[in-house]
């Protein structure tokens, strides 16, 4: 019995002493391995007296299960070990991209009119598109824009050869034609947001192309005022800009708007003053032209203009996208460069 | 219109000086400041001075020398400029000035003769271009003045864009009574006065054309004497942007910006006869007009004619023969009113604006000539020394245009469009500041000057009101709509834009066109619908002359453009319109555009990375690309067939069926095609039209995952080459029913064992039952069946079953 006692006061540095499974193994078979003391003690029990044996044979459970502990013990820190010298050898370098997934990159446009179109249909508008090759009626008559406008020329409008000489087809110049189809379609009240490609004649240069983006919008109700105006674009512009914005309105002159107006917001990049890249120091961003509806165009769907009212806004996409990004010039936005689609988010 | 501050104080008594403040203002008025331009003289110590004597210089032939005074001791002065004799008043720049740009003067001698400073030309004083000379000032300017200072040449220049419907504001007077409205002041419009000699006109006038011309008002002037005019009058018009020419073109040029109204000066002696008439130009009449082109005129062309031939072009431009020159001496000054649609088609058809048919093509006030015409000859014959006669002759062919118009306004005009607070008081007010005659309460009869031609309907006076009230004085509200957003296609092109996002391809914006040169890349045959395309009538250059009848031609610029820049891999797509000629399936009148998605990639597709094989993209790229979008836009019910397109690779490419209706195609593009865009490697693309892909669509409906055990297993078929995999895979799907959980082909081979004609397809099958375990049995009956229908279908079971 002391030399089992003194083997479970050497057992301890046996056991712990191991490096290795291999070694654990080792000293665990010596411990209680057929050949161990314990083992020898086990066989032995027969051959005492049977009032010992029990004594004899509890001590005996009692020095397996403390081996056992010690030897599993050792066991899951040894595995414990050699999983973490397994895996600092897989050691990666944080900092590398070695994978990269092919991203797909939104059009400026396109993430900008979605932008736009959010926002309005947040204040209760629907979103409609139309005919890019469209009729002179819905271009220009519809739009109270006399026959003599100089808009009409051929310096200014893209005009196609097709259909009736009589129609004028054209490519739509604005994305105004919407408001007297939809209007011709559908009863007031009309809250709708028209966002599209628009055409003139222009020669590609830093600030024009021949194609660009228009989104305009239309709203006819009963009892819409100036107010009413205001308080939608100023809307706008504190939530596409940011809401610090104010806006200013100036008189302006479109056909089918009156009043009209020119609207400028505060500019988000500077206090005024100074060389902004944004301004140019003036301190506001022209945005958009707008007015409230001319009679005439009411009178054209066949709304009564003594019945209802309403106003209209038409901004540039690349325009609102160039003062909020700083793409320029303006072909960037038509080159589809991947290095310029690449940085559109 | 460039408006000098220093010239507007002639007619308007402004409470500021502030330019800023002013150019504030008119911008509320409506009137754009696109720039305010400080204008002050670079020179220093340069004075007004008297040349008093001037002699030959002794050892020189091309110079002079002059004795000049500033009111104290004379001094010598040499000069080279020979416009100038004693008694002339010059600018001295004495030494010690500093002359524009920066030159100094100082006192030495010029071949022997000692020069103190120099007589200045307007070169070198910063003034204008003339450097015929020396400038010469009036005889009354007084002498030793600082000419910085005493020639009005520190000023304020706003440039100011005006509306097409504003042509009253495009003069001083009329910017002047924008600001009288603002400020609530009076405005000063001049009263000409001047000698004038009792005398029969020798020039009658006869307005043929009563569309074109309202109203004809000539003055004469004789025994004029053409030469500069006074310094204060260039320094005027120079800050206004006219070139100074002589006395009586300036003049015509300072009572056009002055009043606004486009005034004429012809040689009276060069006018052939006695008579002027207004008419329409004979067939294949010609007229050379004073920009010196020889123009040929319709007679859709107006001109002011004399017994024989034309002598200018109605509201636009003079003609040569009638110009005056230095040697005229008979003025007749004319002043008319014309129709603005002529003189704006005029003026477009021989590419010709001015400052006179810019003003008549927007409508000049028709009661201004006679005014006009009389302030023109007082500055004729008190600048140029001519003696005015007496009678005018004003002739008037449509008197309608001369009667004020009337409306009568109901107040509730007002405040519905503007809301309230807009009361009779506040009504009369504002209108009347505009200087609208205002009568009664409500409605208020308003009584419109002719000034004001585009105040014709309540709802123009509506604007009057707010924009005198000031656009920013309205308070803000945000109404809101019944709401409707997006419809069900656009948000399901959102999902499908996404979706391809997703897949790593770019969204590209091409301009709608297409180039003949892209169309042959195609070869499309000319019936194509492809190859019918729509042309601009008034294209600006070749690129832009054809409207694009499918996205591809600008997917591939689009490639080439990135490939040119050293990028041989890419993946775009685009979603617009096509324009094809045939008409629109529900808009009467416009022709069929319907929206597309393209898409096109070249090179390698997928993600990347160290020891990452990426894929070369080929036919089954394209189509793993449309399986995920048909996944992401939930739509069932597709095929792909072979197809053999113009331009498609003709083993590889595929139509879409859609419910059985063709969509579209995919696939490689022809290796052809890619050579002649000047790229390399397979290049794929995709046309879908839109509509049918983005329709609403009957919702998938869910299937509860069983939880009982698959049973997975292998099936490899022999199969005829024409046998298309999705139909093998359909026949025997078919075959096992309700149980088929997935089928996918793990394997294609061709050759050795099998013969020419036949590949080999391997196809993993995954049976489940919602409800139960399979059964050895029903799983073994479910194999036999599958193999029968592929047998059917011509494939025969490679191996056992
Ligand atoms: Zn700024």
């Amino acid at each position: 019995m002391e030399s089992l006692d003194a083997l479970l006061k050497t057992a301890p540095t046996l056991v712990k002493g191991t490096s290795t499974l291999d070694e654990l193994s080792e000293a665990e078979a010596e411990l209680l391995g057929r050949r161990s003391l314990v083992a020898e003690f086990q066989r032995g029990i027969g051959r005492l007296p049977p009032e010992e044996r029990p004594a004899v044979g509890k001590a005996i459970q009692e020095a397996r299960r403390t081996l056992g502990k010690l030897i599993e013990t050792q066991r899951r820190r040894l595995e414990t070990e050699t999983e973490r010298l397994m895996l600092a050898s897989d050691r990666v370098d944080v900092s590398l991209a070695a994978l990269e997934y092919q991203e797909g990159y939104t059009h400026l446009i396109t993430s900008t009119i979605e932008e736009v179109c959010d926002i309005f249909i947040g204040l209760g508008y629907r979103v409609v598109g139309g005919p890019e090759a469209e009729s002179g009626l819905y271009n220009f008559d519809a739009l109270n824009t006399p026959p003599t406008h100089p808009s009409r020329l051929e310096s200014d409008t893209l005009y196609l050869d097709w259909g009736d000489p009589a129609d004028d087809m054209l490519l739509r110049t604005h994305t105004s034609p919407m408001q007297a189809r939809y209007m011709e379609e559908h009863d007031p009240p009309v809250y709708v947001v028209v966002p599209g490609k628009v055409y003139r004649a222009d020669t590609p240069d830093a600030t024009h192309s021949p194609v660009f983006h228009q989104i305009e919008g239309l709203a006819v109700d009963e009892g819409l005022t100036f107010s009413d105006l205001r308080g939608t674009l100023a809307y706008f512009a504190r939530e596409f800009f940011g809401s610090e914005r104010s806006i200013r309105m100036l008189p302006n002159f479109f056909p089918f708007t009156e009043p009209s107006a020119e609207m400028h917001a505060s500019c988000f990049s500077c206090e005024g003053g100074g060389q902004c890249r944004v301004c140019g120091g003036v301190g506001w961003i022209e945005l958009l032209g707008c007015g409230m509806v001319d009679p005439n165009v009411f009178e054209w769907v066949g709304y009564d203009p003594s019945k209802v009212s309403g106003f209209a806004f038409g901004m540039g996409v690349e325009r609102i996208a160039q003062v909020r990004h700083g793409v320029s010039p303006l072909r960037h936005f038509f080159d589809n460069d991947l290095r310029v689609l690449s940085q559109f988010r | 219109m460039r408006v000098s501050l220093n010239w507007l104080a002639d007619y308007i008594d402004l409470g500021t000086s502030d330019p800023e403040e002013i150019a504030q203002v008119l911008e509320s008025l409506g009137h754009e400041v696109e720039e305010t331009e400080r204008l002050a003289p670079d020179f220093g110590r340069v004075v007004t001075a008297r040349v008093l004597e001037v002699e030959a210089h002794p050892r020189a032939d091309r110079i002079r020398v002059c004795r000049v005074t500033a009111g104290g001791e004379p001094q010598t002065v040499v000069c080279g400029a020979w416009n100038f004799e004693a008694g002339a008043t010059v600018a001295w720049a004495l030494p010690g000035a500093t002359l524009s740009g920066g030159t100094e003067i100082g006192r030495r001698s010029i071949r022997g003769v000692e020069s103190n400073g120099m007589i200045c030309s307007e070169t070198e004083l910063g003034l204008g271009e003339d450097a015929d000379g020396i400038l010469v000032l009036d005889s009354e300017v007084p002498l030793g003045e600082d000419l910085a200072g005493f020639g009005s040449l520190t000023d304020t220049v706003l440039d100011l864009s005006i509306t097409p419907n504003r042509p009253d504001v495009m003069s001083y007077v009329g910017v002047a009574r924008e600001l009288a409205a603002f400020y609530r002041v009076d405005y000063r419009v001049p009263e000409p006065v001047f000698a004038q000699v009792e005398a029969r006109p020798r020039i009658g006038i006869t307005i043929e054309d009563p569309t074109g011309c309202y109203r004809f008002v000539s003055r004469e002037v004789s025994g004029c004497r053409v030469s500069a005019s006074p310094f204060w009058m260039r320094t005027r018009l120079r800050a206004s942007g006219q070139r100074p020419i002589s006395n009586v073109v300036d003049i015509t040029n300072y009572v056009l910006l002055e009043l606004g109204q486009p005034i004429h000066a012809f040689d009276l002696e060069e006018l052939g006869g006695e008579g002027i008439v207004v008419r329409r130009a004979h067939p294949g009449e010609r007229l050379t007009t004073l920009d010196g082109v020889e123009r040929d005129l319709t007679p859709a062309d107006l001109v002011v004619a004399d017994r024989h031939r034309a002598s200018a072009l109605a509201g636009t431009m003079g003609g040569g023969a009638s110009e005056v020159t230095a040697k005229t001496t008979e003025v007749l000054i004319e002043a008319a009113s014309w129709d603005p649609p002529t003189v704006l088609h005029m003026s477009k058809r021989h590419g010709l604006r001015t400052e006179a048919s810019a003003r008549f093509e927007r409508g000049v006030d028709p009661a201004l000539p006679p005014l006009a015409a009389t302030r023109a000859a007082e500055l004729v014959s008190t600048l140029a020394g001519g003696e005015a006669l007496s009678e005018v002759t004003d002739v008037v062919a449509r008197e309608d245009r001369l009667r004020p118009v009337t409306i009568d306004f109901e107040l509730r005009e007002a405040e519905r469009i503007l809301g309230p607070g807009f009361d009779a008081p506040r009504v009369t007010d504002l209108l009347s500041r505009l200087h609208l005659g205002t009568e009664g309460e409500d409605p208020v009869r308003v009584e419109v000057p002719t000034f004001r031609p585009d105040l014709t309907r309540p709802i123009d006076l509506v604007e009057e009101l707010a924009r005198l009230w000031g656009y920013n004085n309205f308070p803000e509200r945000v109404p809101r709509g019944p709401g409707g957003g997006r419809s069900v296609s656009q948000r399901r092109t959102r999902t499908l834009r996404q979706a391809l996002c997703g897949l790593g391809f770019s969204e590209s914006v091409s301009l709608s066109f297409m180039r003949s040169s892209e169309i042959e890349i195609w070869g499309w045959e000319e019936e194509d619908e492809r190859a019918r395309e729509i042309r601009l009538k008034n294209p600006l250059r070749e690129e832009e002359s054809i409207l694009r009848t499918t996205l591809l031609p600008g997917l591939l610029r689009v490639a080439r453009y990135n490939y040119s820049h050293g990028l041989d891999e890419l993946a775009v797509f685009e979603l617009g319109r096509v324009f094809l000629d045939r008409p629109h399936r529900v808009l009467p009148k416009v022709p069929d555009q319907p929206e597309r998605v393209g898409l096109l990639a070249t090179g390698r597709l997928g993600g990347s990375g160290l020891g990452v094989e990426r894929r070369p993209v080929d036919f089954y790229t394209v189509s793993a690309v449309w399986r995920a979008i048909s996944h992401q836009l939930d739509l069932e019910g597709w095929r792909l067939e072979p197809v053999e397109a113009a331009g498609w690779h003709p083993a590889r490419a595929a139509r879409l069926l859609l419910d059985g209706e063709p969509v579209g195609i995919m696939g490689e593009v022809h290796p052809s095609v890619v050579r002649r865009a000047e790229l390399i490697g397979r290049v794929i693309a995709m046309e879908l039209d839109l509509d049918p892909l983005v329709a609403d669509r009957r919702h998938w409906q869910f299937r509860a995952p069983s939880v009982f055990p698959p049973y997975t297993f292998d099936m490899a078929f022999e199969a005829p080459e024409d046998l298309a995999a999705d139909d093998l895979l359909s026949a025997t799907g078919e075959a096992a029913g309700d149980l088929l959980e997935s089928a996918r082909v793990f394997d294609e081979f061709r050759g050795e064992p099998l013969s020419r004609g036949r590949k080999s397809l391997a196809i993993n099958y995954t049976l489940r039952a919602p409800d139960r375990t399979l059964s050895s049995e029903e799983t073994a009956e479910a194999l036999r069946s599958m193999a029968d229908a592929a047998r059917a279908a011509g494939a025969e079971l490679r191996g056992e079953l």
